[in-house]
């Protein structure tokens, strides 16, 4: 049994479709990354395996409860950690936590342990009497992921919980990601980050306006671009100027110009750079960087977009 | 379970703010003692608390047969309040305005009216103001009832030549008189209650106590519809959703926080004013706690609908706002309905807060029983179970 399943999820809002026809899964016991721009339909997908939304067609499951048959036990078996802060400001982390794992059904000396243990996860023990809403937002962050620990669930949803934090508590999370999963819990993560995609995910999905544009694990994707290496040039003159007769050069696959910046898919790049340098000098165009990059889920989802994954 | 630990999550929040508790209790009694100090001013309620006129009485031999009778007569009396004093006191009290009359009963009175010789009560009393005339008047029907008493027995031990008929002739020609004027007495006592039914029914708190109590019931929906719109904006709300909680259990934990916090304010206001200020809430016990249950349920599910239609914590404010002065003014919280008249007295009849003032004050100032808020606590009910279905599909509607 899939941990989640997700087939032909479908939202609408009003005529706009925030997430069409969207199909994946995850196995039991892994991570799956969600990558995807801003405004791909991530959150509205969560929103859906959550039961905050209502989808328009399809449908997913939690650990094979469908979220729109049996919602109760779905919602039972799954953590949630929404993309915004949802704690009591008013409250201490230790009140907070201590009242999100009574909304789970945990009572008593249960609780009060289950509460310790995921004080000591999140790494705030020391800090568990403050108000919540005197933390740092990498503090809130933590605890915000916390809620969704108590009663340790057999999925976990994550929506972009590394989003605008400090890079020591992006650590301590990504690392806790590891851990949960090493423990045996599945892991949906959500995230416009392809690095964090690639480094926790068994499987990742790539959603751009929304829908699926491609799923497997990350070699998989990365295979998708062949010997594609990425190449990223600027230059002391306007793109325009030059970017045909490089679209023609032999050897590029995909040309784009962004921000006055030059990104292009070349199948060897010892072998096509020469060319790109004469062209520019038979233009009088003169390139002042170059940055070659291996095949990456960006170059992925350059290959399949041909945007950037991060504007 | 759940249910009770979100509605604990919430009055902890609401009670952790120390202004809150100003709002909901220090202000309402406040505003209580004020505006019973302000219907004090225009009830003359002050007498009617014991209307009867002070009278002090001077007298050297309370013992003797007449002097005893005509006291118990005067004592029982429904519009003479009697002070027994020395002549001294008595004139101290007159001049200080602590009695409206002084009467002094002379030395050997009761022998020298029995023995047929002259004698004469002398009273002192200022006879240009009103109190001193109705003093005079009253208590002349006595005394020539008590001098014709004597003069009745005498007649008839004289025509029995008996001597020893005297004594029971006296009492019985008394005994009819005081039959008599027990009529009398009655027509004073009556014209008195008339009075005294103005609409604070003889303490002006009857009317502030119950008002204001009525009035920040619903003032404290600013702090409890607040939680609502807070669990909204901290994104808390769609955490609950996501949780195993379903709705109806959010709806029913917020709506007993607002219930238990309504409630228990009110029960404090009820406690102060019978404590504090002798409004009799504890004169129909039950019927002041299914009116005040009654109530907290009208203004919670009220609550629940301000805090589910408010947006942000202003809207709150504005809305509880409207509610508080629209049904304190239309309801008859701040003057009784009566007093209006007119369209104004109809519509406002017809509203909740209208409902909660008739069930207390059918308690407090007409003195009826428990059967007499029924109406009250059933409207209040209905009015409960509409605000709250509304609330209930507003909150299925909302935008999460
Ligand atoms: N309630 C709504 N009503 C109308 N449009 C909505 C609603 N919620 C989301 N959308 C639209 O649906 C699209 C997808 O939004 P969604 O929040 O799912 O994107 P996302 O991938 O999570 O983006 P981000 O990385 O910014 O969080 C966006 O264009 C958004 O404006
Ligand atoms: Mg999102």
């Amino acid at each position: 049994m899939n941990a989640i399943e997700v087939k032909n999820l479908k939202k609408s809002f009003g005529d706009f479709q925030a997430v069409q026809d969207a199909t994946f899964s995850a196995n039991a016991g892994e991570v799956l990354s969600l990558l995807g721009p801003n405004g791909a339909g991530k959150s509205t997908t969560i929103s859906m395996l959550s039961g905050l939304l209502t989808p328009t067609g399809g449908d997913a499951s939690i650990m094979g409860h469908s979220v729109t048959k049996e919602p109760e036990l779905a919602k039972a078996s799954l953590g949630v950690v929404p993309q915004d802060i949802a704690l009591y400001p008013d409250l201490s982390a230790r009140e907070n936590l201590v009242f999100w794992g009574k909304m789970y059904g945990l009572r008593g000396a249960a609780l009060k342990s289950r509460v310790d243990e995921v004080l000591e996860i999140i790494g705030l023990t020391d800090r568990q009497k403050d108000h919540v809403g005197k933390f740092s937002g990498g503090m809130k962050r933590r605890v915000n992921i916390g809620a969704a620990l108590l009663h340790k669930p057999d999925v976990i949803i994550m929506d972009e919980p590394t989003v605008g934090i400090d890079p020591q508590s992006r650590r301590h999370i990504l690392d806790n990601v590891k851990e949960l999963n090493r423990q045996g819990m599945t892991v949906l993560y959500t995230t416009h980050y392809m690095e964090e995609a690639a480094e926790l995910s068994n499987h990742i999905a790539i959603m751009d306006k929304g829908r699926v544009i491609a799923y497997g694990s990350h070699d998989e994707l990365i295979k998708m671009v062949g010997q594609e290496t990425r190449i990223d040039v600027t230059l002391n003159a306007e793109a325009e100027k030059i970017l045909d007769a490089w679209r023609a050069t032999e050897g590029v696959a995909r040309i784009d110009s962004l921000d006055g910046k030059i990104t292009a898919l070349v199948d060897d790049s010892n072998r096509v750079l020469p060319r790109l340098f004469d062209a520019a000098s038979k233009h009088g165009v003169r390139i002042t960087s170059v940055d070659i990059q291996e095949p990456n889920l960006e170059t992925v989802f350059l290959h399949l977009t041909g945007r950037a994954l991060r504007d | 379970m759940r249910i009770l630990d979100l509605a604990l999550k919430d009055l902890s929040q609401m009670l952790r703010d120390k202004r809150s508790l100003f709002f909901i209790v220090v202000m309402p009694i406040i505003f209580t003692l004020f505006m019973g100090f302000a219907f004090r001013g225009i009830s003359q309620s002050d007498e009617e608390v014991d209307n009867r006129i002070p009278l002090a009485l001077v007298d050297p031999q309370p013992d003797s047969r007449l002097n005893k009778m005509f006291f118990t007569r005067l004592d029982s009396s429904g519009a003479i309040k009697v002070m027994v004093m020395n002549e001294n006191e008595a004139m101290d009290a007159f001049r200080k305005g602590e009695v409206a009359g002084v009467l002094v009963i002379p030395d050997g009175f009761s022998e020298q009216v029995e023995a047929g010789n002259e004698a004469q009560l002398n009273l002192i009393a200022e006879t240009s103001s009103s109190e001193g005339q109705s003093i005079y008047q009253l208590l002349r029907v006595p005394i020539s009832q008590l001098m014709s008493a004597v003069e009745i027995a005498r007649i008839s031990a004289d025509l029995q030549s008996n001597p020893a008929e005297y004594s029971p002739a006296i009492e019985l020609a008394w005994s009819k008189w005081d039959e008599n004027s027990k009529l009398s007495l009655v027509s004073v006592e009556q014209a008195a209650t008339e009075k005294s039914s103005d609409w604070t029914g003889g303490n002006p708190y009857n009317q502030a106590s119950p008002g204001i109590l009525v009035q920040f019931a619903i003032f404290g929906l600013i702090t409890s519809a607040q939680i609502l719109v807070q669990e909204r904006k901290t994104r808390t709300l769609q955490r609950l959703m996501t949780t195993a909680m379903k709705p109806w259990e959010i709806v029913a934990g917020h709506l007993l926080a607002m219930f238990t916090l309504t409630f228990l304010q009110t029960i404090l206001l009820v406690v102060f004013g019978q404590l504090a200020l002798n409004v009799n809430y504890m004169r129909e016990p039950l019927g002041t706690l299914f009116v005040c249950v009654a109530l907290g349920l009208w203004v919670a599910s009220m609550g629940l609908l301000i805090g589910v239609i408010a947006k942000v914590d202003e809207q709150v404010i504005l809305f509880s706002m409207i509610a508080m002065f629209l049904f304190s003014a239309l309801g008859g919280l701040w003057f009784p309905l009566e007093a209006a008249g007119g369209a104004f007295a109809a519509i406002g009849k017809a509203m909740p807060s209208a409902w909660a003032m008739n069930g207390l004050q059918n308690i407090l100032i007409r003195g009826l029983g428990l059967e007499s808020v029924w109406m009250a606590v059933g409207m209040l009910s209905a009015y409960a179970l509409g605000f709250f279905l509304l609330a209930v599909w507003r909150f299925g509607k909302m935008d999460v």
